[in-house]
């Protein structure tokens, strides 16, 4: 992992066309502002985790439980 | 074409009925080719079965069938990904989920649909952002309200 540190305003740019800026910060919680193309999916990511794990749940379900 | 599968044993099929999804599913990446199958005469649920991994299948329904109020926004990405314009005919599924034992607490996955191009035979599991939709959506009348549908709990 590439760790940075950044103050207000300032930005981080990921390849030619993702930019990250840094809003700003109030107390614990930081604003983070991101440009990116269309087709760039942006998640937070315990949204993402939470599906994944579900998938994996999902994966237990039996035949024989489901209704006819 | 024949697979193994583990829940179905050998099952037959043709080329043109295999399901690609580009990206696989999330924590299943590798698994990029299933068949739907279906669960069983004029039932509303099918089955995804990996081509993959014969042990990796999902149970799945159209969320119309319980939820009708469902129809989440499309991340950018998703139509050029499936190659979808304002015409292409399109299938959401949602991933379900039931704990053993126990049909009247399944849940549907209304967080992360699979969005299928029907033509091309393309397909993905979307991300919805916004918060309104959860990983463990009842699909029978209980907390959440919603009604008994098609299929009924045994």
């Amino acid at each position: 992992m590439l760790v940075l540190s950044r103050r207000e305003h300032q930005s981080i740019m990921i390849g030619d066309d993702i930019e990250i800026v840094v809003l700003d910060i109030r107390g614990e919680q930081v604003r983070i502002g991101i440009r990116a193309p269309k087709d760039v999916t942006i998640l937070r990511q315990e949204i993402y985790a939470q599906v994944q794990q579900q998938n994996v749940e999902a994966t237990e379900t039996r035949p024989e439980d489901v209704p006819e | 074409m024949t697979v193994e599968t583990r829940r179905f044993g050998t099952i037959e099929f043709e080329e043109e009925d295999v399901l690609l999804f580009p990206e696989g599913i999330l924590g299943f990446e590798e698994c990029t080719r299933y068949v739907v199958l279906k669960h069983g005469e004029g039932s509303p649920f099918f089955w995804l079965q990996s081509l993959d991994r014969p042990e990796v299948a999902f149970l799945v329904a159209d969320p119309a069938g319980f939820e009708p109020e469902y129809s989440p926004e499309m991340p950018p990405g998703v139509a050029q990904l499936l190659r979808l314009d304002e015409t292409t005919p399109r299938l959401v599924y949602a991933i379900l989920s039931i704990p053993h034992g126990k049909p009247e607490q399944m849940t549907a996955n209304l967080a992360g649909p699979i969005v299928v191009n029907v033509t091309e035979r393309l397909a993905c599991q979307v991300v919805v952002e916004d918060g309104e939709w959860s990983t463990k959506h009842p699909v029978f009348e209980g907390a959440g309200g919603t009604e008994p549908s098609a299929a009924t709990a045994a």
